[in-house]
């Protein structure tokens, strides 16, 4: 059985692979089983960082053979280095199961041995825990690229979710700071995935499908030089080309020393705003080219949502009472669950102010770019609108809109408010 | 003003309804301690079969959805649950159909926050909720949810711990749902004798390790911790014991 000492250095190495989400899966239990997956996913915990737990998530080991320069546990690290067989995987995801600690596992390994013989290991627990365990609850497998293919598809069919980690958003970076993966060796295994998805999509397979929550990735922002345009292009292309269920951005955090990483990180407004970009791409009917150059970066200052709208001022305002939904989803303010609740509601009444409030519909943001019944709240004034809708946080943000905007405005840009 | 007091169950809601329902001044409350109006009066309502058919039955006509909504709504802890709901009702039979959609309503406002309330607890505790093994390999889990919730979270243990049996305890309504590995049995339930497993300690101790370890201390972020993870439920969390 694992210690406490073990468990401390394996969840440490693991930490910092940002996927804990355990949705998209309908498994079901099985007769004199243990577990099954909420489709929805569901948070065990939520540690002081604000994150949440939701999957056991650990190394099986963390000796490594490569030595990815941004990686705590690379090859020429000192780090205290442990492992963990996969019975004592196996014993400590049902003991922490059955307490309803976590929705499942969340396993990944540093390379060791070679990627074969590593792959195989993680293969064989995630057997061993669907077999002879009987469990039935979620698991997320990272996949070890230059591994065999046939152990890819092998483990594929046991778990819920796999990922390969695309580290870093260009072949270039890859080159520079892990220079044993190969882009081929990420993408070639996620597009062998894909296949095997479309496959059992096309022949209409129920049971025994492959990684039935699909696949994701996650790359390190900041540690190389790519701009925002650039990652949220490859981040386009990895959901439509390899149907990608998620693309998780890490902003990088300086645990290691090296010449060629920078040395401050990178910060969680970058992270955040990438986020928003994506989910705008997503859920909003968004195009990258209409977010970001592609040589540019997202504006910090402001939400990318607020930066387009204020680019296309003569798109607005649009009448909440009338606007296609496509419309709506483009307004600051209006969630994706609000417009489609406006939608619903003004189908029976010509909605106000007053009901959007009550709606519980954010207006704050949202007044500069609707009429309702025709009335408008909003601000005429351009810098007006700009300093209601930017962070205005530092004192040169403030002093450079009192330039060419009125003393009242300027203050409003300092205090956040209008 | 005129205080229609049921004893919170379904049955002797729609019979309050049936009662209430042209009192434009009604109130339907299950709480015995309320502090009524001067001059207000007081009807007890015991359910009645036919009254409660009644309602029902036209209910379901005008809408097949609302039963299910209210069924929800009659467990949250809010005391103007009961009237809340009677006025969904007449909005449904003036209406003439279904309005869950007329999201501008305020009774539909209403109604939603309540049950939201409430399948969102259930949502949370199918997360928060912590069995402890007992020495004879029964899980208990003991909780106090704000709404009355417990015949709600038990199938999905006993979908989920398929071949364990169980007990989840609610300690402020001294309810409890038995599972043993067959069926789940509702029952009162004062106290329960607690005799844990050597392995108990063990298995907790290496939990709290593991979200210790998890947490990543150079970002902290104890704001959107408690926005996700109230206070009121730590108490019930090995990871936050004595936090």
């Amino acid at each position: 059985m694992i210690d406490a000492n073990r468990l401390q250095i394996l969840t440490e190495s693991a930490k910092y692979d940002v996927s804990c989400s355990s949705s998209g899966s309908k498994r079901v239990n099985a007769k004199g089983g243990l577990g099954n997956a909420s489709v929805g996913g569901i948070c065990h915990s939520f540690t002081p960082d604000g994150r949440c737990i939701s999957l056991l998530k650990i190394l099986m080991s963390n000796d490594c053979l490569y030595d990815c320069e941004y990686c705590p546990n690379r090859r020429s690290a000192d780090v205290p280095r442990a492992e963990i067989t996969p019975d004592e995987i196996c014993e400590l995801t049902i003991s922490f199961y059955k307490r309803n600690y976590i929705e499942g596992l969340f396993l990944s390994s540093a390379v060791f041995s070679t990627p074969d013989r590593t792959m195989e290991a993680l293969c064989e627990t995630v057997v061993k825990l669907r077999k002879a365990y009987n469990f039935n609850g979620y698991i997320h497998l990272k996949g070890i690229p230059n591994a065999d293919d046939a152990l890819i598809m092998r483990a594929a069919k046991y778990v819920d979710r796999m990922s390969f980690n695309i580290e870093l958003p260009s072949e270039k970076s890859l080159k520079l700071l892990a220079p044993q993966k190969t882009r081929d060796s990420l993408i070639m295994p996620m597009k062998k995935l894909k296949d095997a998805s479309d496959y059992d999509r096309l022949n209409k397979i129920r049971s025994g499908k492959v990684i039935p929550a699909g696949q994701t990735t996650q790359m390190i922002i900041g540690a190389s030089p790519e701009s925002d345009g650039q990652i949220l292009r490859l981040t386009e292309a990895l959901y439509r080309k390899m149907g990608l269920k998620r693309v998780y951005y890490s902003s990088y955090i300086p645990v290691v020393e090296s010449p060629k990483l920078p040395t401050a990180g990178a910060g969680l407004l970058r992270e955040h705003r990438l986020y928003q970009a994506d989910w705008l791409i997503r859920f909003y009917g968004f195009d990258v080219d209409e977010l970001c150059g592609e040589g540019d970066n997202l504006d910090a200052d402001c939400d990318p949502k607020c930066a387009w709208a204020m680019k296309n001022m003569h798109l607005f305002p649009v009448e909440v009472n009338t606007a296609p939904l496509e419309m709506l989803l483009r307004v600051p303010g209006i969630g994706a669950r609000g417009a489609y609740r406006i939608m619903q509601a003004r189908k029976y009444t010509a909605l106000d102010f007053d009901n959007l409030a009550k709606m519980r519909i954010i207006i704050k943001r949202a007044k500069h770019f609707i009429t309702c019944r025709g009335k408008f709240y909003g601000s005429e004034s351009r810098g007006a609108v700009r300093a209601a809708l930017t962070l205005g946080r530092t004192e040169e943000n403030a002093e450079q809109l009192s330039m060419f905007s009125s003393a009242d405005i300027a203050l409003s840009a300092r205090t956040g408010e209008i | 003003m005129t205080y229609y007091l049921t004893d919170g169950g379904e049955a002797a809601f729609y019979t309050a309804v049936f009662d209430a329902y042209n009192d434009k001044d009604a109130i339907i409350t299950s709480q015995n301690n309320i502090q009524t109006e001067l001059g207000s009066e007081i009807v007890e309502v015991v359910a009645d079969e036919e009254k409660c058919g009644r309602v029902r039955k036209k209910l379901r006509l005008l809408d097949g959805g609302a039963e299910g909504e209210i069924r929800l709504v009659l467990r949250s802890c809010d005391a103007t649950k009961e009237t809340v709901a009677l006025e969904y009702v007449r909005l449904i039979v003036k209406h003439g159909g279904a309005v869950r959609n007329m999201l501008a309503h305020p009774t539909v406002l209403e109604m939603n926050d309540l049950r939201q309330k409430v399948t969102g607890e259930v949502h949370k505790l199918k997360g928060f909720l912590r069995f402890m093994e007992n020495a004879d390999g029964v899980l208990y889990a003991p909780y106090s949810p704000d709404n009355d919730i417990t015949d709600l979270v038990a199938p999905h243990f006993a979908e989920r711990l398929k071949n364990q049996r169980f007990v989840i305890h609610d300690i402020k309504r001294s309810i409890a749902a038995l599972y043993d590995g067959r069926e789940i049995v509702i029952t009162r339930a004062d106290s329960a004798d607690v005799y844990l497993s050597e392995y108990e300690k063990y298995f907790e101790d290496l939990w709290r390790q593991y979200y210790k370890s998890v947490n990543i201390e150079s970002r902290p972020h104890e704001k959107q911790m408690k926005g996700y993870m109230p206070v009121r439920y730590w108490k019930f969390l090995p990871e936050k014991r004595g936090q």
